[in-house]
């Protein structure tokens, strides 16, 4: 039954530490990755499990000893889980160098939580030419050796190889499970976000057994009802608060461009014969993100574009509070949007909010600015 | 036979309501100084329905708005208090295509196409500066009442720079201001520049599209007016009924949707 399949990523959504404890009762290794992109194929090639650290709801005390008030509650939160202990067995923290505050968490985490080793991942800025490519697989090379130490375990390019192959498989029955919700307006917001969520936790070979199932379901179920259709945009959307209201309203994420969400799962490895080659060729591919150097912003045009694709009634910008690339990015897409015709409105959000009633109203008006065109 | 809607905009601080005879005449208005969690909007329908002469029966449809709109259980609908100033405005001003409201707690700029439909809007979600609320608290400590901030501005030569942004701060700035000695109407004045400055910016980041008017509460107070009106370089169309546009708009929501139930009914 759907409805069994949904409770499973629900459960894994919203319970990840109890997830942890699973993986570590069988004996496994975790080793957490922080956003945005990680080399995450090479822990799983180790035979580690790759669990996603994109920070948590919860109240921020502790990490406020290493960081200002005005810096993005992902990394805020990631720190307070850390000092915490929620963390607690977890063999290290990866974390890519891609925006600024990702920078400082990794430097501060090596003070605050010293039992988690933290290991870098440093991409080159300009991601494309040969150079960059060469910059990109040292740096593996480095998380290698980091986690070979952390964790005794060793790599190997055959093991690489079978790695990227179930990361391929997961991408495209991601791609593909967003495709068939977008037909489906009887799935709810809040349940298209636990698929999402609990593939940052979840191994990707579980993950995407759960996903089969669930798309055999959905495509034998009748789609019902009909409500408005809107594209996301931003780095997180998981805030439950947020997406009641999304339901409330009767919206429908036909699309996304959320980093934690469709955004890590665009780009493919492509065959070939170096497995570390070609994972350091799809990052260089990647684009149309704002924490990637992107100097003519196609970000902006391909946002319009897929909104226009999937007809999309409106586009809804979720902003993470303090979250520079986000911030910069925003002027452009409002004028593109609003040149194309498209309603657009931005709700800010950040990991501690728990109070939406300014949200509650924004979106209800962009929901009646959308009915009313 | 005639239409009769009626709309009730339920604010932070106060509750308005308007009965529309087929969607155009204003045949009466209440307001009362008691918002969202008071017996205050409680007593707009009654009171709407008394001066009207009208009963509960003869009200078509009612929209309910504004900031206590969910806990208002009397009406046919509920609409945010965007699209109802929107709809509020265009009512008083057709040419109007950017709308100011400046309420008790938050400020919200539209901005409308030439049917009235509202195209995009700001909202103010982080402090207080640029609100009613500011303008209270700079009230409570001159010892006036809001509705006097007017008539001290305008007897103001000059203005005193209000710099901090923050409510907390400009209070403790004011209050020192008032240590020196400070001129009352010059620190009035400088506080309704104060106010008009965080609005103005978040209007000028929609793009200010002439012609502008002015809605809610503090639309009432011409020293904000016109300060305004210097910030954006423009004029600011300005209704009597400016407390009472979110209200209208609602009504006028309720007239359009009694009429199309008609005709779907019929
Ligand atoms: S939300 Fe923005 S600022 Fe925070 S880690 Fe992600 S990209 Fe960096």
């Amino acid at each position: 039954m759907l409805d069994d399949i949904l409770k499973k990523f629900q459960e894994a959504a919203e319970h990840p530490e109890a997830l942890k404890e699973r993986y570590l009762a069988e004996g496994k290794q975790i080793v957490l990755v922080a956003p945005v992109y990680t080399p995450e194929e090479i822990v799983h090639s180790m035979g580690l499990v790759p669990m996603g650290a994109w920070g948590g709801d919860l109240q921020l005390n502790q990490s406020k000893r290493y960081f200002p008030a005005f810096i993005c509650s992902i990394v805020q939160s990631i720190l307070e889980l850390g000092m915490k202990g929620a963390y607690e067995g977890v063999s290290a923290l990866i974390v890519p160098s891609l925006c600024d505050s990702l920078k400082v968490l990794g430097e501060n985490w090596k003070y605050a939580v010293p039992s988690i080793p933290f290991i870098p991942m440093t991409y080159p800025q300009n991601r494309k030419p040969e150079y960059a490519l060469e910059y990109t697989l040292h740096s593996y090379e480095r998380v290698i050796a980091d986690l070979q130490k952390a964790t005794g375990k060793v790599f190997s390019e055959k093991l690489l190889r079978v790695s990227l192959e179930i990361y391929n498989e997961h991408n495209a029955l991601m791609r593909e499970t967003v495709k068939e919700l977008a037909a489906h307006p009887e799935i709810s917001a809040q349940q298209r976000s636990w698929i999402f969520k609990s593939a940052t936790f979840l191994r990707k070979e579980e993950h995407s057994a759960l996903l089969k199932q669930f798309l055999k379901e959905l495509k034998e179920q009748k789609a019902e009802g009909k409500k408005l259709r809107i594209v996301t945009t931003g780095i997180l959307a998981d805030a439950p608060s947020l997406l009641q209201i999304l339901d409330e309203n009767g919206l429908q994420i036909v699309a996304d461009d959320i980093a934690a969400e469709s955004r890590q799962y665009k780009t493919d490895i492509e065959a070939g014969n170096d497995g570390l080659v070609a994972l350091a060729k799809k990052h260089a591919s990647r684009d149309n993100c704002s924490v990637l150097y992107d100097p003519l912003k196609r970000r902006v045009e391909t946002l319009v574009e897929t909104a226009k694709a999937v007809e999309a009634d409106g586009v809804l910008m979720i902003l993470t509070k303090f979250c520079d690339p986000e911030e910069f990015d925003y002027p452009l897409i409002r004028n593109a949007c609003k040149a194309a015709g498209l309603p657009i409105v931005e709700v800010e959000v950040d990991r501690q909010m728990e109070n939406y009633e300014q949200a509650a109203t924004i979106i209800e008006s962009f929901k009646e600015m959308m009915e009313s065109k | 036979m005639s239409c009769y809607t009626m709309g009730i905009d339920i604010g932070s601080t106060t509750s308005k309501g308007v009965i529309l005879k087929d969607g155009s005449e204003v045949v009466s208005t209440y307001l009362i100084h008691a918002g969202t969690g008071t017996k205050g909007p409680g007593t707009v329908r009654e009171e709407l329905l008394k001066s009207s002469g009208l009963t509960n029966e003869e009200i078509a449809y009612t929209v309910v708005t504004g900031y206590g709109r969910k806990t208002y259980e009397e009406a046919d609908a509920q609409l945010s208090e965007l699209s109802c100033h929107a709809k509020g405005s265009h009512f008083l001003f057709p040419e109007v295509r950017t709308v100011i409201d400046i309420g008790g707690q938050d400020a919200k700029v539209m901005k409308l196409d030439e049917e009235g439909r509202m195209t995009g809007f700001l909202m103010n979600d982080k402090c207080a500066a640029g609100t009613g609320r500011f303008l209270e608290v700079m009230a409570n400590i001159l010892q006036l009442d809001v509705s006097q901030l007017e008539e001290e501005a305008a007897r103001a030569e000059e203005a005193l720079k209000i710099s901090s942004t923050c409510t907390v701060f400009a209070e403790s700035e004011v209050i020192s201001q008032l240590a020196n000695g400070a001129d009352i109407p010059a620190l009035v004045k400088g506080i309704c520049r104060s106010v008009a400055s965080r609005v103005g910016a978040l209007a000028k980041r929609t793009g200010i599209e002439e012609k502008v008017c002015m809605s809610g509460g503090v639309a009432i107070n011409g020293g904000v007016r016109e300060a305004l009106a210097e910030e954006l370089g423009t004029e600011i169309e300005y209704s009597p009924l400016a407390q009472l546009t979110g209200a209208l708009g609602a009504a006028i929501h309720a007239y359009e949707r009694a009429t199309a139930k008609e005709r779907k009914d019929g």
